[in-house]
């Protein structure tokens, strides 16, 4: 069975994360999407998405001792994996203090789940007071580092909202809500890396196929080292010694698995046009993973 | 009408000052008639059957104010600690001094699963077991084959054998957070965390939900509750769905279930209004035996794993502060709302902190609101100091004292997390008394054993596991202690008018006890035997 792509949507109470489900929920994506619900307050899902979409399903969390452990909403989880038909996304409301990576790390470590990425949500106009107090600053920054894509609602991206944001993660994309392509959310590093199509293409696609074989040390520091904004990465590797390498990668997961050798490598790779050119992408493969100069 | 049953003891301490001491204790319709001497029942028309129980000191059952349902069904599982600990059938098992000691004991335990089976270990906590990590080749010595997983103590590590490991594809390619490597790349058994723990659970069925959500759990629970001596428990962050309910209301009404179950809603997946609504709708459907209607709340975390949150200075070993696991504004939203609706809340509360702002929380809450006689309950109140034991008593909160963390991490306190000055204080309660607090100690079972005698020696001599006495301004006389495992923890849980001593026209619940425990030396007091209880009359002798 194909693994079941999860995001998380974290952020701090009121940031804005259920009315990014709720555009996500109503995207035109033909996906059964389920949504498992950790927080306080956030069942406010518009019942009528549910309804029109009506294989999208809510689950909440229950609360019950493991909630001190952290381990309720991993039971959840393995209830949806459990699920036959599994859906075809798993989309994770941390609650408003949750730390997202340590829910998402959940889809390294299961061979069932890949990870898809955090999108952290953040509110523009209360940001900057959250960061300043002392109770609760450090889980909000700790929330601010750790997502892949940062949406910032209820305000524009000003100069200085976006300088304090990008100082705080200098890797995430940063974008406003509305403005998030909902398809950015859900492409599923397993599944085929189709362009989204939308009215203004906001992404590079960059690929690359050749016989030179390279070894999984060089991969490894290829692949962390690879430019900035070069969100995705898939494809298979042609090693030494009759080896073959499965290459997924997704934000800061770097995933090198073995597979039987292939006649070429063959990597795909997207990232947001306005951080990645393709060119760039060649010029960093050439350099880093084949070595030439 | 029923029968008048006269049950005399060798000696009867009642906890009532009116008569600290009788002989014998009438029982009718499940409370008691009267309390004296041999005729005390000729008023009521003498009575009509005798319960010799002469070989046994009547005290007042004991009221555990914080504990868990999870401590009866976690011995399903093979146990690993540190500490001799007996089960819920009254076996002991000694505690595990060192690895080698672990590994024979999961040998013998192997030994009694089918083979199929995955073999699940508790308990175990490297705090106490320094010389070496725990890792996959001490447990590939019990088996190679069969799956093999042992949950730490703290529930936030397991370590696995290499069968174990297997199941979830950990291997040196491995590149996730938790999965511990050594040295040689590979990994060495232990993962650290839910996510990483997760894949390895899942796959050899641990189900923490099976450790409450069942009626086997709910009968080991009780069975835990009859050899401790208690009459009413807590079950402090239960799931309380309608099932749950009806479940928990047939299970205690059996007359063999032998204890009065408190539920205690937590205070998650949903606004504070529903939460409210939720404990409102089955506070109608409590029983004698079943007590529904509180909610617990969640502020921090734990003192011993760097997550409570305390005030400056801070951990001794410059750690950053705690974690919030209710963010503050929320704290204060759930405190509004369960005050607004007159609904009595259980708080977490372990770092000073975290008390601070919560009595913060529950102020504003008893302005907005005003609810004389709410008793909110404050639960753990590890670091709170005389000035928060004040603020306590101002306004009408009680706390509930986690006195056992003195024997059990006490030094560990001292010398890792907020050092000696602060340690010494911690767990004050002769403060909580002195300021005038509803006080009541506990054992948060299973995160130390559930046994009120054992609690209460650890208030009354404040002893750590190296043998020193913490503190020694905070040791309470051995009178206080008993209040607090009786009289206190009953009046947390609003119950104080029908249990928490041996009175007429309150419930005949007691706790026979090997000896009196205002008579031994008080070093004694965790050593008096527990014979048995009863309950509502019902004698459930162990
Ligand atoms: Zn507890």
């Amino acid at each position: 069975m194909t693994p079941l792509p999860m995001t998380v949507i974290g952020g701090y109470l009121g940031a804005g994360k259920t009315t990014l489900i709720n555009r996500i929920l109503s995207g035109d994506h033909g996906l059964r999407i389920l949504v498992l619900v950790n927080d306080f307050g956030a069942i406010n899902i518009d019942a009528d998405l549910l309804v029109s979409a009506k294989e999208d399903t809510i689950e909440l969390a229950n609360g019950c001792v493991c909630c001190t452990m952290g381990a309720d909403l991993f039971l959840a989880v393995g209830d949806v994996l459990d699920r036959r038909p599994r859906p075809d996304h798993l989309i994770i409301e941390a609650s408003g203090i949750a730390d997202p990576a340590r829910i998402a790390n959940v889809a390294q470590a299961e061979p069932d789940l890949d990870y898809a990425g955090i999108v952290t949500v953040v509110d523009g106009q209360q940001v900057q007071a959250l960061c300043a107090d002392p109770l609760i600053a450090p889980q909000v920054l700790g929330q601010i580092a750790c997502g892949d894509i940062i949406a910032v609602s209820k305000c524009d991206l000003s100069p200085a909202l976006r300088q304090t944001l990008s100082g705080l993660n200098t890797t995430a994309v940063l974008t406003r809500t509305q403005d998030l392509n909902i398809a950015q959310v859900l492409i599923a590093p397993q599944g085929p890396i189709d362009l989204p199509q939308t009215p203004h293409p906001a992404y590079t696609k960059w690929s690359f196929t050749g016989p030179d074989p390279v070894d999984r040390t060089a991969l490894q520091a290829a692949l962390r080292a690879r430019p900035e904004g070069l969100f995705r990465v898939k494809g298979q590797v042609r090693g030494p010694d009759g080896a073959g390498l499965l290459v997924q990668v997704a934000g800061r997961d770097i995933d090198i698995g073995d597979i039987e050798q292939p006649a070429q490598s063959q990597l795909v790779g997207i990232g947001l046009a306005t951080k990645l050119s393709a060119k760039a992408c060649d010029l960093w493969w050439t350099k880093s993973a084949l070595r030439k100069q | 009408m029923g029968k008048t049953l006269l049950f005399h003891a060798k000696s009867v301490v009642t906890m009532d000052r009116n008569q600290p001491r009788a002989s014998h204790v009438a029982v009718r319709d499940g409370r008691v008639l009267a309390v004296g001497g041999p005729n005390c029942a000729d008023p009521w028309g003498g009575a009509e059957a005798h319960v010799d129980l002469s070989d046994t000191v009547l005290m007042p059952g004991f009221v555990e104010g914080h504990a868990h349902m999870m401590a009866g069904a976690m011995w399903d599982y093979a146990y690993c600690g540190y500490h001799d600990r007996i089960d819920p059938q009254g076996q002991m098992h000694n505690g595990m001094t060192q690895i080698d000691q672990v590994i024979a004991r999961l040998s013998e335990f192997e030994a009694t699963l089918a083979p199929e089976q995955p073999l699940i270990g508790w308990g175990f906590d490297p705090i106490f077991l320094t010389s070496e990590r725990l890792s996959r080749h001490h447990l590939d010595q019990v088996s190679t084959t069969r799956p093999i997983v042992i949950i730490f103590s703290n529930f936030h590590l397991l370590c696995g054998n290499s069968a174990a490991l297997a199941l979830a594809g950990y291997d040196a390619a491995t590149n996730v957070e938790g999965v511990t490597k050594g040295s040689d790349g590979q990994p060495t058994g232990e993962l650290q965390e839910m996510a990483a723990m997760f894949p390895v659970m899942r796959r050899t069925g641990i189900d923490f939900r099976d450790l409450t959500q069942t009626d086997a759990a709910l009968r080991s629970y009780g069975e835990v509750c009859k050899r401790a001596g208690v009459t009413t428990v807590t079950d402090l962050f239960a799931t309380l769905g309608d099932e749950d309910v009806a479940r928990l209301a047939a299970a205690t009404a059996r007359s063999d279930f032998p204890v009065r179950l408190v539920p205690a809603l937590g205070a998650m997946g949903g606004t504070p209004a529903e939460i409210a609504a939720q404990a409102q709708a089955m506070r109608d459907r409590s029983t004698e035996k079943l007590r529904l209607g509180a909610v617990k709340l969640m502020t921090d975390g734990s003192i011993q794993g760097w997550t409570a949150r305390v005030r400056a200075p801070g951990y001794v070993g410059g750690q950053p502060n705690g974690l919030w696991n209710t963010a503050p504004d929320q704290i204060f939203q759930l405190c509004e709302e369960m005050q607004r609706q007159g609904l009595q809340m259980h708080i977490h509360v372990n770092g000073d902190e975290a008390a601070e702002v919560t009595l913060d929380a529950l102020e504003a809450a008893a302005r907005k609101h005003p609810w004389p006689g709410a008793r909110h309950v404050l639960q753990h109140c590890q670091m709170m100091d005389a000035a928060l034991f004040r603020r306590a008593a101002e306004l009408g909160v009680a706390c509930n004292i986690f006195a056992n963390h003195l024997w059990y991490f006490g030094d560990q306190h001292t010398a890792l997390t907020i050092g000696p000055d602060r340690a010494q204080s911690m767990d004050a309660v002769r403060d909580c008394l002195d300021a005038g607090v509803i006080t009541a100690i506990h054992s948060d079972a299973p995160v130390t054993p559930m046994g009120p005698l054992f609690t209460a020696w650890c208030a009354v001599n404040r002893r750590t596991m190296s043998g020193q006495t913490l503190g020694p301004a905070q040791c309470i006389s051995v009178e206080e202690a008993l209040y607090a495992i009786t009289q206190g923890a009953a009046q947390t849980l609003k119950m104080d008018a029908e249990i928490g001593s041996i009175q007429t026209g309150k419930r005949a619940d007691f706790v026979l006890l090997g000896a009196d425990p205002t008579a031994v030396n008080p070093d004694a007091l965790k050593d008096i035997a527990v014979l048995g209880t009863v309950l509502g009359g019902e004698v459930h002798r162990l």
